[in-house]
C-alpha cells in the first residue's frame, strides 16, 4: 500500500474569521459572514451582498516579506500568501524543516482579468476617454491603448496573472519544487489540494503547500454570476442570503479568502515529529464533458468523482461520518448534488451528515474546496458537524441530513469534501482520522 | 551634478526623487538616502525600476524616452556596477530638457 499522507497544517483568511481558531469557533457558533458589499458601491446592482474578508492589508501583509512585495500581489494572491504562511505555522514546519527542492505549491486560482479594483478603474477609464476623444462610443482600441499605457503601473499587470499566486508564496517559502496552478473555477481548490497530494505520492516532494485562493467580491464578478442569474438578490437580510439545501434559496453569495493546508509524506512527518492533524486518504476528479452551466441530469458526473475518490482512499461508504458539501445554494446544484451523494454512498446517504458550510461563509470561487476540506478537517479535530444555516423550509428535492442550523456533536472517522465548477469539472477529497 | 539643483513645482528633484524611491521600496525616506544603491543597499528587483520610472514620469508630468530607461535597467540588471548610488542616478535621468519643459 502506497505510503500515506499527513495534513499537518491549515491556513485560513475567510469571511468568518483567519486561521484555526477564529474559524473553528465561527463554525461552531454558526455565524454568517454575509453582509453588504463594502469593496465598492453596489448600488442598482441586482445583487449587493457579498461574504467579505474584513482583514486589513496591514494585517495581511505581515506574511509578505519583504513588504515591499505587496504591491505586486493581487487582493487574492494576499490571502493565499497570508494562508500559505499561516498553515506553515501552525504545521510548525521551520525554515529549515524541508530542503527547498523538495517543497512544492498547488494551488487553485481564478482566472486572469481585472479584478482588482485598482486596475479595472484604470481600463475602464481608458476606454471611455478614448471614445470621448473620438467624439464617439467606438471601441478605439489604439486610442484605449495609448491611454491605458500612460495611466498603467506596469506592476498591476502582473497582477492579474493566474500562476502568480503560486509563485509568490514559493518566494515567500523558497519553495523550489513543483509549482502549479489549477485554474477550475469552483473545483480549484479541490484540485489543487488532490494534486498535492499526487505529487507527494509520486515522490516529486516531501512536502507540498496546497491550497486555493480568490476575491470575486469585485464588479466585474458580482456582475458576471449576477447576469447569469446565479447569485442570490436578498439584499434585504444578507445573513439570511446563502441557504443551501433550503426551500427558497435563490442562488449563492459571493465569498472570497483562502486556505492552505500543509501535506507532507508519512515518513517525513514523522521523522520531523510533525503535528499531525488527520490523513488526506483519497481525491477522485472528473468531468461531466455536458454542458457549460448545467450538470447532468443524473448527477453521474458528480458521483463518478466521489466513487472515485473513496476508490483512491479504500475506503467504503460505511466509513464516511461526515460530507462537506459543494452546497452552492442554487436550485441546480443543491439537487444534482443531493442526488450524487444518493448514487455514490447508495443506502449510507441515508445515514450520512452532509452540511454546506457556503451557508456561512458564502462561495469562495477557486477558493471554496480548500476551505471546506478544512472545514471537514475541523469536524474530525473539534468533534462537532458545522451546520447549515438557514435552512428552514424542506425542499423535497433534497431529503439528506444537512446538519440544519446549529452544530452537531459528532466523531467522524473519515469525511469528503465536494467542489463542482462551471464547466462541469467535478473533485472530491476523503480525509480520515491519523 | 546637473540634477540636484533641479526644481519641479518648488522642490528640490532629489527631494522628490527619494520619496518616490521609498514609496516604491516601501522604505522610509532617510533609507532612501543620496548616494544608496537601490539593488545592493535597497534590494531593488528589476519591476521595482518599471514601477520607479512609472511613478517618476507621473509626478514630474513627463516621460522618460524608453531606449533612456531601458538602457539604465540593463546596466542595473546585469549587475555591471551594484554599487553605483542609484539615487543620483536617477535624478540624473531626469536632468534634461525635458524636465525644464515639465517645470517651466
Amino acid at each position: 500500500m502506497a505510503e500515506r499522507v499527513a495534513i499537518t497544517g491549515v491556513g485560513l483568511v475567510t469571511p468568518i474569521g483567519s486561521g484555526y481558531e477564529e474559524f473553528s469557533n465561527a463554525l461552531r457558533a454558526g455565524r454568517s459572514g454575509v453582509g453588504r458589499i463594502t469593496a465598492f458601491d453596489s448600488a442598482g446592482l441586482d445583487t449587493r451582498i457579498a461574504a467579505e474578508v474584513r482583514n486589513g492589508a496591514t494585517d495581511l501583509a505581515q506574511w509578505v516579506e519583504p513588504t515591499k512585495a505587496v504591491k505586486l500581489m493581487s487582493r487574492a494572491t494576499l490571502f493565499a500568501v497570508a494562508a500559505a504562511g499561516m498553515a506553515r505555522r501552525h504545521a510548525r514546519l521551520g525554515r529549515d524543516a524541508v530542503s527547498p527542492r523538495r517543497l512544492g505549491v498547488v494551488v487553485g486560482a481564478g482566472g486572469m482579468g481585472p479584478t482588482d479594483l485598482d486596475l479595472l478603474a484604470t481600463q475602464a477609464g481608458a476606454a471611455i476617454d478614448a471614445a470621448r476623444e473620438n467624439g464617439n462610443d467606438r471601441w478605439d482600441i489604439p486610442a484605449f491603448a495609448r491611454i491605458f499605457a500612460q495611466r498603467t503601473n506596469p506592476v498591476a499587470t502582473l497582477r492579474g496573472l493566474p500562476n502568480l499566486a503560486a509563485a509568490h508564496v514559493a518566494i515567500q517559502h523558497d519553495a523550489q519544487g513543483p509549482n502549479s496552478t489549477i485554474t477550475t473555477a469552483c473545483c480549484a481548490g479541490t484540485q489543487a489540494i488532490g494534486e498535492g497530494l499526487r505529487l507527494l505520492q509520486r515522490g516529486d516532494a516531501d512536502v507540498v503547500l496546497a491550497g486555493g485562493a480568490d476575491a470575486g467580491v469585485n464588479p466585474v464578478a458580482v456582475l458576471g454570476f449576477s447576469l447569469l442569474g446565479t447569485l442570490s438578490r436578498r439584499n434585504g437580510e444578507p445573513d439570511k442570503a446563502s441557504r443551501p439545501f433550503d426551500r427558497e434559496r435563490d442562488g449563492f453569495v459571493i465569498g472570497e479568502g483562502a486556505g492552505f493546508v500543509v501535506l507532507e509524506r508519512e515518513d517525513f512527518a514523522r521523522a520531523r515529529g510533525a503535528p499531525v492533524l488527520v490523513e488526506l486518504a483519497g481525491f477522485g476528479a472528473s468531468c461531466d464533458a455536458y454542458r457549460i452551466t448545467d450538470e447532468r441530469p443524473d448527477a453521474e458526473g458528480a458521483a463518478h468523482a466521489i466513487r472515485l475518490c473513496l476508490e483512491d482512499g479504500v475506503l467504503s461508504p460505511e466509513d464516511i461520518g461526515y460530507v462537506n458539501a459543494h452546497g452552492t445554494g442554487t436550485r441546480m446544484n443543491d439537487i444534482t448534488e443531493t442526488r450524487a451523494i444518493r448514487q455514490s454512498l447508495g443506502s449510507r446517504a441515508d445515514l450520512v451528515p452532509v452540511s454546506s458550510t457556503k451557508s456561512m461563509i458564502g462561495h469562495l470561487l477557486a477558493a471554496a474546496g480548500a476551505v471546506e476540506l478544512i472545514a471537514a478537517l475541523i469536524a474530525i479535530q473539534e468533534q462537532f458537524l458545522p451546520p447549515t444555516i438557514n435552512l428552514e423550509i424542506a425542499d423535497d428535492e433534497c431529503d439528506l441530513d444537512y446538519v440544519p442550523n446549529a452544530a452537531r456533536p459528532a466523531t467522524p472517522d473519515a469525511a469528503l469534501s465536494t467542489s463542482f465548477g462551471f464547466g462541469g469539472q467535478n473533485a472530491c477529497l476523503a480525509i480520515r482520522r491519523w | 551634478m546637473p540634477g540636484d539643483s533641479a526644481l519641479v513645482n518648488g522642490r528640490r528633484l532629489e527631494e522628490l526623487v527619494r520619496e518616490i524611491v521609498a514609496e516604491v521600496l516601501v522604505i522610509s525616506v532617510e533609507e532612501a538616502r543620496p548616494g544608496a544603491a537601490l539593488v545592493r543597499d535597497l534590494g531593488a528587483e528589476s519591476i521595482d525600476f518599471m514601477d520607479l520610472v512609472f511613478r517618476l514620469e507621473d509626478a514630474l508630468e513627463t516621460r522618460i524616452p524608453y531606449t533612456r530607461w531601458q538602457r539604465f535597467l540593463e546596466v542595473r540588471l546585469a549587475g555591471a556596477d551594484l554599487s553605483a548610488a542609484i539615487t543620483p542616478e536617477v535624478v540624473q535621468l531626469f536632468a534634461t530638457e525635458e524636465i525644464e519643459r515639465a517645470s517651466g
